[in-house]
């Protein structure tokens, strides 16, 4: 690991430990507002420990440093394609169908896993085989499983 | 029990049956999404015109055969198939990545059939005695065993002990999000009408599980699986020799899932940590658990396996399903007109003990069978170019989370976790402790409130937590299993420090 990455995994990490610290007092403040103490009790524990053991981890970091991965290696426009579209499918479904929004998933994802060019062949290939992939599992699910697709 | 019953199992119908129900099993269970409740669920209509003895001997095939199938996906893509093969992704990845997936495919399939046979006899010769033990869990039982399967916190942690603390809690913190199942308070939902019904686990497992590593693997140009050259088949031989030499964790897993299956709403998931748990705390020197270690997979798959006999034992006797797809199967039997209860066994008793020789047949079928799909699987998997992986799994991701509840918040979620996941996981929070806090919160929270309650109105706390003789050996395998990773981090120290002096 170089210097950098190292300085960004302790920062990553360090973020990460004051997010989960903000959520335990979030969640801690939230049970405040629960009617019966018997839901009460077991959240308020939860983020009790939660906030103890985040506040512990803090500290430690600030004496103790110990250096994580951080975002590692590759190619980021991949990973946002990929997680975009998946996401972007999810918002599509109710207004074109299942099959025409997992299509945007799948493309994305076929696109930001291609790393070797694109020939004629491949593109026939993958594209093709997709096709039958999705189509095939819309079937399973949709026809014989009863899933309600919409 | 009679040689009768043994005959009317081996009809030509039952054993085709029974090799149907385990390659459907198999298949559903290995896609992401699909539990084995599902399988059973979606088959049981298909069962209403049959026999008594055969509806059932289909639907135990088909739940024997989707526990195991979940591995496929847990070892070959770190996506739990089903919930049971949680831990299986703990050791089985690892070992897919290090090129050895064709290995630990083989191993599963063995350890699944041993457990499954394991729990068939205890179903078979012990079930009137064994029906007792669920009885004898109470509220302060399960909250401890949650407590205990936490404990395995410690050796999920990616070695930071306080930022897996910190992820469990936080798994917990999730699945108390939604409506409090005991008072009915909205809990953690801050307004959001899209997060009362709460997390889903299934939905939850899938992204925290399966998109950091698309997310990684479509970052890099690598290939998505290591393969060893030379090795074109899966290596049955190798698979039977290690579980041959593991053969007392393969039995002391294969015991404890029979014996968790039996604990009504306990499962294949809760077997499977347990099992695990037990086989770090009772590692050789030099057996390096997470990391790819074979016993792994053998302590998982045995005990989650193990876990639908076990799970019959309640179901039958009592008329208690000890699992969610034997609560499926119980309905099931309704409609056959099978009465379940402590006189099945003297009042339909052939029908009983065929179905219980039939889920034998069907177990020692998942042997051939299970090693035969594990192949086309395994092969499938490395052959695929990543770039048909990728949005393959990834749409499988979509469709099996959407299946669970038919809702597209679950997917939203799903996916929204999964980036969660692999932000975190990068800086060191691994997301195994989240999901077992998501999965054992809601046991823990279920038993300590009905304790603290049963205890406060009896004046008696402490002895209703610390009192009763189960809950402390419970209690007492957890404070063993949190002190050895200290206790032989302090000996090794020692003998370095002895060595170099």
């Amino acid at each position: 690991m170089n210097e950098s990455s190292v300085t960004q995994g302790r920062l990553g990490s360090f973020i990460i430990t004051v997010f989960f610290l903000i959520a335990g007092l979030v969640a801690l403040y939230d049970t405040t507002s629960y009617s019966d103490s018997d839901s009460q009790v077991f959240p308020q524990t939860v983020a009790i420990a939660m906030i103890l053991f985040a506040s512990i981890s803090l500290i430690m970091q600030f004496l103790k440093p110990i250096g994580s991965e951080g975002f590692g290696r590759g190619i980021w426009w991949r990973r946002v394609l990929l997680v975009a579209t998946m996401l972007l499918a999810c918002a599509a479904m109710p207004y074109f169908g299942f099959l025409p929004a997992g299509a945007i998933a799948f493309a994305g994802g076929l696109m930001a896993a291609m790393h070797d060019r694109w020939l004629l062949r491949t593109l026939l290939l993958y594209w093709g085989s997709g096709f039958v992939i999705m189509v095939a599992f819309f079937s399973l699910f949709k026809f014989a499983l009863q899933v309600p697709l919409p | 029990m009679d040689f009768g019953s043994f005959l009317s199992a081996l009809t030509l119908l039952n054993i085709a049956l029974a090799l149907f129900g385990v390659v459907a099993g198999t298949i559903i269970g290995s896609i992401p999404g699909l539990t084995a409740t599902m399988a059973v669920a979606v088959l049981v209509p298909i069962t209403f015109s049959m026999e008594p003895a055969s509806a059932l001997i289909l639907l135990g095939a088909i739940y024997t055969g989707a526990i195991y199938g979940g591995a496929y996906a847990a070892i070959l893509l770190n996506t739990p198939g089903t919930p049971s093969a949680i831990a299986t992704t703990f050791d089985g990845y690892p070992m897919a990545k290090r090129g050895d997936g064709d290995l630990a495919v083989a191993l599963a399939c063995f350890a699944s059939v041993a457990g499954g046979l394991v729990g068939a006899f205890a179903l078979l010769f012990l079930a009137p005695p064994l029906a007792s033990v669920a009885l004898a869990f109470g509220p302060v039982e399960y909250f401890w065993l949650s407590i205990f399967g936490l404990s395995l916190i410690a050796s999920l942690s990616n070695g930071n002990l306080l930022k897996g603390l910190v992820g469990g809690a936080f798994g917990m913190l999730l699945s108390t999000v939604g409506v409090a199942e005991i008072s009915a308070d909205i809990r953690l939902t801050f307004g959001s009408q899209t997060m009362i019904g709460g997390f889903d686990v299934v939905g939850a497992l899938i992204g925290l599980y399966c998109i950091p590593v698309l997310i990684d693997l479509c970052a890099v140009p690598d290939r998505h699986l290591k393969v060893n050259e030379g090795v074109q088949k899966v290596r049955i031989g190798e698979a039977a020799r290690i579980a041959l030499n593991s053969k007392f964790n393969l039995i002391r897993s294969s015991v404890i899932g029979t014996l968790v299956g039996i604990l009504p709403g306990a499962g294949g998931s809760v077997a499977g940590l347990v099992a695990y748990s037990e086989a770090k705390r009772t590692a050789k020197p030099g057996q390096r658990f997470g990391e790819g270690e074979p016993d792994g997979i053998i302590a998982t798959e045995s005990a989650n396996n193990a876990t639908v006999g076990g799970g019959f034992i309640p179901t039958l006797v009592l008329g208690i399903p000890g699992t969610p797809p034997d609560a499926v199967i119980l309905g099931a039997l309704l409609v056959q007109g099978v009465r379940t209860g402590p006189s099945l066994f003297q009042e339909s008793g052939s029908i009983v003990y065929t179905f219980i020789y039939g889920l034998l047949i069907a177990t020692v079928l998942m042997l051939p069978t299970g090693l035969l799909i594990g192949r086309y699987a395994y092969k499938s998997i490395v052959t695929i170019p990543k770039a048909v992986l990728v949005p393959t799994v990834g749409f499988m991701t979509i469709i099996g989370t959407y299946a669970i509840r038919n809702s597209i918040s679950d997917v939203m979620i799903m996916i929204c976790l999964g980036i969660f996941g692999w932000l975190v996981g990068r800086f060191g929070f691994a997301a195994s402790p989240i999901v077992l806090g998501l999965i054992l919160g809601p046991i823990a929270e279920q038993g300590f409130v009905q304790s603290w309650t049963i205890g406060a109105a009896t004046s008696n706390l402490t002895g209703m937590f610390f009192g009763r003789p189960i809950s402390q050996a419970i209690l007492a395998f957890t404070v063993i299993t949190l002190l050895v990773p200290f206790v032989m981090a302090r000996k090794q120290k020692k003998a370095v420090r002895e060595t170099e002096s």
